[in-house]
């Protein structure tokens, strides 16, 4: 808990005065662990009208759509895998019997089962376009949906656009950037990474608040000098990093300063019922911790189902070591993602803010609809299914459909700039703004001839 | 259109043998013609071009400027033609000069005739088509200016064939129906695979020829072809159409069928140059360049081939280039334009100067020390960018002392040096500072992190063995040819010899030649394990014909010495030796592939040679293109920030440097000095270049890669932890090692700091440049504002200010002596006055906590200098 020396009156260069700091230790009392719509209604985390904010949940290794949300039940076994469709309560939509609370819901989401892309089948590109609308070629790096959001709409608040959990995606084997940065745009709109693990115990957001023994009034002043001595390398200002390390100090002033952006990573202050119903693991605490950033101010929450695919049990289920086998996704990748996915959703309607918040469940692609030697199934690019939920998209609806063996689309074939433009669309940003480079490049949000998947809001 | 050459051509579709000549294909007949409807993502780019009047000229940067220097002089390119193919038509372009040093395309205003149009005619598009044998003149003129180009035809009426493998694979390349996402995929495509960007010629032949019960070609009448109908959208084509009946592309493939389709032979002319014109050239703002690419074959004939030639743009905020080889200018600066055919790669250098008209003695009275300033100045020169002044003695000081040894220079040797009055007193320093121990430690530490050493791999005795190993070579001075070598070839227990360790960390052949490459050639072939390199010339043959020299290492594994999650158990004492036998074997080839480094000869399979000392041998030879390149880039970007070539191990003929006579200089320079290092750093540190100052004039602001001041760079985090401690003489600890240990000194990446994972200290997972990371986050500016490092360090007790305060220093001399440590320069009066009334009124005011208000004061100015930004950056 932080002290103050109660003997001063102090005030901190952004004019928040001490008593935010002093509240910092009675945080608990705010709980927003109950429905509080009217208040988050009047703090603007609710604007039914314009404000949509995302949660984009990337689901990294790329999941069977065979074994998940494409179930071919008819095809043979060598096709069908291993798991078998259930009815959700919208009757004609099956899913995957490792999605049984998913199912419960199927009238909040929407499936769209043909989408493809045409770039190499390495995971990189995938990410890269599932988080960008692009691939990236000739030097041109385009940035994340939430930075652009970032950038045109800015933070409500103290506390960031922009925010990243738990931890970037890391070495995926392609050497690719995976288009979670601001790109082009500038590491100005780079989203806050938590790089923390919701899912520890002691897990808090690292360096919060100043320690005890450095009263308000020294940091006050610790940052007016700072800023006195820097001003002999004005010059230094040509220089990207050297701006962006005056930005990142100025928001971690505001995100210190601000005891709501404090309280929204403050996962204790949920009921411990609820923090189980997410799951006690990365990918479910870190969807219980999107929802707490949404409702405190977040527009956009990047949530990494996982960091590598290497020696971990994911979604690149090739069947063979280091990857993953098949029935993962039935003991414990698929319930990783029912629970914290459903409970989201779940959790989102009850507050009244899945109308303003847009989930989008992703892989990077899907997963060959032949079972491989080894038991698994290899990249597949050229047809998967994502979810949507929230945001204006009408739920209890499949659109787009593949083959008989969910090899390719049949109908509605959709693109990742498709489905950035569907993204864009739900958040209220026209794809044909323009975008500028350093260089002064023009770049459209959107390529030309790319229009949303309107089929899923109506 | 005028020459509707689809009508024309509607005559040709049921053409058999006699093929049309390809002189009535004007190459911007496919204006009505989606080029490429199949990935819209592209459509941007594939615009196709026509004559250049009637295509509006963009708008651009809104400060471009009309450019009025007067014409001095035009040029054809290519200079002469020669047409030697019957079919085949050349592409001219008139470029003009002007008096400033810009050239721009003239072409389409240009005045051009063909003294005789029995032997050669132009067409409306500027192709020269072969009309009988014989030799003419083609004269350009515009606004009183005129050149000519000789003009030879020959085997005009020569029987010709067009070659599956120099044109018929060229075009379906071109076409993107061998490209990845379409018909080159692994599996192909819909039952129809072809070899990635037509690498196999054999096998697409017999693909072509014979496959799907010869469906694909038919010879009697190849119109009816599959890949004829399919890609022309005659019928039903998953790709959409790529290219209209009767067009060029149409003409090469139907011709090549009705001729019989002859195979590829070994005797087929192979490609041996590519060039294209212009090879470089300074533009204006706006200005559209269209390029023309030869072809010359081993033969010694030259192809027109721009139309087929693939085109990249390096940087696309300063030029954008079509399919058809067409440039257009965007933003100031330089961009390669790199061109792609059959396997040969070349780029032409597209600029715009900044509009700063500069005095020549601008660049004569630049400061010069040696040859490096030389390249640079001339290309500054082109690009019309004045170079920085020189840096002070208290910059290049500081500067200096981070660059090659990653410290600070003490108070007192900074206020030595800056007293020194000696004219030698910068080259002094630099020999000096290589004589240090830091310098060694700084040293060690990049090689571990190019070499990957960590307990993470390695059992700790191992580790130390590995780290030892590299840091005894650094201090030696090992040439790096001998210290590579001494690592391909390491064998025996790794105990005993450090560099043993290299294979303990790598085991599997693959992995081992790709980090090979990485590390040691600055190239990355990892693409090539599942298809050929699509960025470069390695195929998979390369890829595992080299994974196949280290099928031979064994490991002799000692005793268990634990496990690492996700790696698996460790030992100790291990041996490492070479076997006699052994081959790599994949399920891709049926039989294994013969050893061969990347580009070099095969050994046969059954060799007894030493494989391991055959690809040292290699590797490290002087006459090898990539290595000696890939650490004199390495080096020279930790002095200037930014690689010749980026990102530094990405090195390949589509991503060439930006000064490449530079590059050039300095390899032969480090080679003729035997690969020493140290030699190099000296003669980079010496040089006028990496003295100039970080303070960027009005006019080079915007530069960041052509080296016109210094660039100001974060400190690396080992670096400013380092520096952090030996300003407030509060070592930090490391778990296990002893106090005192800095950052740089750790062998060991897997060592515990949250300060360094923060600051992007690399986990040596990987060889890989982007592993490290400067980029200011909020987590470090937390940190560094809340964190338990900087703030423990300026509390303890008797550190630096306890130190000052003993002494009886009074605010000023701290205030100096702090000035000195952190920035390597005194404060200036002003800064003086202004800090030490702060700190008198602070030294006032009471604050709750143990320190008294002096202390407490002392601290925060303290703080505010070490986390102010001339302290976190090298400048």
């Amino acid at each position: 808990m932080f002290r103050l020396d109660a003997d001063k009156k102090v005030h901190f260069c952004d004019g928040v005065t001490r008593r935010d700091f002093l509240h910092a230790g009675a945080l608990a009392l705010l709980g927003l662990t109950l429905p509080q719509f009217m208040d988050l209604k009047a703090m603007g985390a609710v604007n039914p009208n314009k404000d949509i904010n995302c949660i984009q949940l990337m689901l990294v290794g790329g999941p069977s759509q065979l074994d998940t949300w494409d179930m071919k039940p008819d095809a043979p076994a060598s096709i069908r895998g291993p798991y078998k469709p259930i009815p959700t309560n919208v009757s004609g939509i099956q899913i995957s019997e490792i999605f049984p609370r998913m199912a419960k819901h199927a009238d909040k989401f929407a499936l769209l089962r043909s989408v493809y892309h045409t770039a190499a089948a390495v995971h990189d590109t995938g990410c890269q376009m599932m988080q960008t609308g692009r691939l990236f070629r000739g030097g041109l790096e385009s940035p994340n949906y939430g930075s652009v959001l970032s950038k045109e709409k800015g933070p409500k608040g103290a506390i960031p656009a922009n925010v990243l959990l738990p931890y970037p995606i890391g070495q995926l084997g392609g050497n690719l950037p995976h288009g979670d940065t601001a790109g082009f745009l500038g590491k100005k709109y780079d989203p806050f990474v938590l790089n923390a693990d919701p899912s520890d115990p002691n897990f808090h957001v690292p360096d919060m608040l100043p320690p005890d023994y450095i009263a308000a009034l020294r940091v006050d002043r610790r940052r007016d000098w700072r800023n006195m001595i820097d001003q002999s390398v004005s010059y230094f200002e040509s220089s990207q990093d050297a701006k962006l390390m005056d930005s990142t100090f100025n928001e971690a002033y505001t995100l210190m300063t601000s005891s709501k952006a404090r309280a929204a990573f403050d996962l204790s202050q949920e009921p411990e019922e609820v923090r189980k119903k997410y799951g006690m693991n990365r990918f479910g605490q870190g969807c219980l911790l999107s929802r707490r950033l949404i409702e405190n101010g977040v527009r956009f929450v990047t949530v990494n189902m996982f960091e590598t695919v290497f020696n971990e049990i994911t979604w690149d289920i090739h069947g063979s070591a280091p990857f993953s086998p098949i029935s993962c996704m039935g003991n414990l990748v698929g319930p990783m993602f029912d629970n914290g996915f459903t409970s989201l959703i779940e959790d989102l309607d009850q507050r009244g803010l899945l109308e303003n918040t847009l989930v989008v469940a992703t892989g990077e692609f899907g997963r060959t609809p032949r079972i491989n030697p080894a038991g698994g199934r290899d990249h597949w690019p050229q047809c998967w299914t994502i979810v949507l939920a929230g945001g204006g998209i009408k739920g209890g609806q499949v659109v787009g459909s593949s083959d008989s063996i969910a090899a390719a689309p049949r109908d509605r074939p959709v693109q990742p700039s498709h489905v950035a433009a569907t993204v864009y669309h739900a958040l209220g940003i026209p794809i044909d703004v323009i975008l500028a480079t350093p260089e002064g490049r023009q770049v459209r949000l959107v390529d030309h001839g790319f229009e949303p998947v309107v089929e899923l809001f109506s | 259109m005028e020459r509707s050459f689809l009508r024309r051509l509607s005559v040709v579709v049921a053409l058999t043998a006699a093929v049309a000549a390809w002189s009535a294909a004007p190459s911007g007949a496919q204006s009505t013609v989606p080029y490429h409807s199949f990935d819209k993502s592209e459509s941007a780019a594939q615009t196709w071009s026509h004559g250049q009047a009637s295509r509006p000229v963009q708008p651009v940067s809104a400060h471009a400027v009309p450019n009025t220097s007067p014409l001095t002089g035009i040029r054809i390119l290519p200079s002469s033609v020669s047409l030697a193919i019957p079919l085949m038509n050349q592409r001219i372009v008139v470029e003009g000069t002007y008096a400033d040093g810009h050239v721009a395309d003239l072409t389409a205003q240009a005045s051009i005739r063909c003294a005789n149009s029995g032997i050669a005619k132009l067409d409306h598009e500027d192709f020269v088509h072969p009309e009988g044998n014989g030799h003419t003149l083609l004269t350009a003129s515009f606004k009183g200016h005129s050149v000519s180009a000789a003009v030879e035809v020959t085997n005009f009426s020569a029987p010709f064939v067009w070659s599956f493998r120099n044109q018929v694979l060229p075009v379906m390349t071109k076409m993107g129906c061998n490209s990845g996402p379409c018909h080159g995929a692994a599996a192909g495509k819909n039952g129809f695979k072809l070899t990635l960007r037509g690498f196999d010629p054999l096998t697409d032949y017999y693909t072509l020829t014979h496959q799907a019960i010869g469906r694909r070609t038919n010879r009697i009448e190849p119109a009816k072809s599959l890949i004829l109908l399919k890609p022309t959208l005659t019928i039903a084509h998953g790709g959409g159409q790529r290219f209209p009946v009767g067009s060029p592309e149409y003409q090469v493939i139907s011709g090549w069928i009705a001729a019989g389709m002859p195979p590829p032979k070994p005797s087929d002319p192979r490609i041996v140059d590519l060039e294209v014109y212009p090879h470089q050239a300074s533009l204006v703002p706006g200005a559209e360049q269209q390029l023309v690419v030869m072809a010359k074959f081993s033969d010694g004939h030259y192809e027109d081939v721009t139309r087929w030639a693939k085109y990249d743009s390096g940087d696309e905020g300063v030029a954008t280039v079509d399919p058809s080889g067409h440039v257009t200018m965007h933003g100031y600066g330089e961009a390669p334009v790199t061109v792609w055919y059959l396997s040969h790669v070349t780029f032409a250098r597209m600029r715009i100067p900044y509009p700063y008209q500069l005095d020549e003695a601008v660049y004569q009275r630049a400061a010069r020390q040696n040859y490096i300033d030389d390249y640079v100045l001339a290309h500054l020169q082109q690009l019309h960018i004045p170079p920085s002044p020189q840096a002070t003695d208290a910059e290049f000081l500081r500067r200096a002392y981070l660059d090659a040894a990653g410290i600070l220079p003490s108070p007192q040797e900074t206020a030595a040096f800056l007293k020194d009055k000696s004219p030698d007193k910068r080259n002094r320093l630099i020999d000096a500072l290589m004589k240090r121990p830091e310098f060694v430690d700084y040293w060690a530490y990049q090689w571990s992190d190019l070499l990957l050493v960590t307990s993470n791999q390695l059992s700790y005795p191992e580790m130390w063995s590995y780290y030892d190993w590299i840091r005894s070579s650094v201090s030696q001075d090992k040439p790096w040819n001998q210290f590579v070598r001494e690592l391909v070839t390491a064998s025996g227990n790794t105990l005993e010899n450090g560099a043993a360790n290299y294979w303990v960390i790598h085991r599997n052949p693959i992995e081992i030649s790709e980090n090979m490459t990485e590390a040691f050639l600055g190239i990355n072939i990892t693409c090539a394990h599942c298809h050929n390199h699509p960025l470069a010339k390695w195929t998979q043959k390369d890829y595992y014909g080299m994974a196949d020299l280290f099928a031979r290492v064994r490991l002799k594994m000692g005793q268990p010495a634990g496990a690492r999650p996700g790696i698996g158990p460790i030992f100790r004492d291990v041996t490492v030796y070479s076997g006699t036998s052994g081959q790599y074997t994949d399920d891709r080839f049926s039989d294994p592939l013969p050893p061969k480094p990347l580009g070099a000869k095969a050994l046969p399979l059954d060799t007894t040679v030493n494989l391991r000392a055959y690809f040292a041998n290699w590797l490290t030879s002087p006459q090898n293109p990539y290595f000696a390149r890939a650490v004199v880039n390495r080096v020279w970007k930790n002095f200037m920030g930014e690689g010749l070539v980026e990102p530094v191990d990405d090195m390949r003929a589509t991503n060439p440097p930006t000064n490449e006579a530079l590059l050039a200089a300095m390899v032969k320079d480090f080679v003729a000095h035997h690969m020493d290092v140290d030699y190099l750093i000296r003669t980079i540190m010496q040089s006028a270049t990496y003295q100039t100052s970080s303070r960027p004039t009005e006019q080079n602001i915007v530069d960041q890669k052509y080296y016109s001041h210094y660039l100001v760079r974060r400190l690396p985090a080992e670096v400013l932890l380092d520096a952090i401690s030996s300003v407030t003489q509060e070592p930090e600890r490391f778990d296990s090692y002893p106090l005192g240990t800095r950052a740089l000194q750790l062998p060991d990446t897997a060592v515990q700091s949250y300060f360094l994972t923060a600051f992007g200290r690399p986990i040596r997972e990987q060889t890989q440049e982007s592993e490290r990371s400067s980029v200011p986050t909020i987590t470090q500016a937390l940190h560094i504002i809340n964190g338990d490092t900087l703030n423990n360090k300026l509390r303890a007790q008797g550190n630096v200010l306890d130190k000052l305060i003993k002494a009886g220093d009074s605010d000023s001399q701290i205030v100096t002596y702090l000035y000195l440590a952190a920035f390597g320069r005194y404060p200036t009066d002003r800064e003086l006055i202004a800090l030490t009334g702060h700190l008198r009124t602070a030294e006032g005011v009471k604050v709750k906590g143990a320190m008294n208000p002096r202390r407490a004061a002392l601290s925060d100015l303290a703080w505010a200098i070490l986390t102010s930004q001339p302290f976190m950056f090298d400048h």
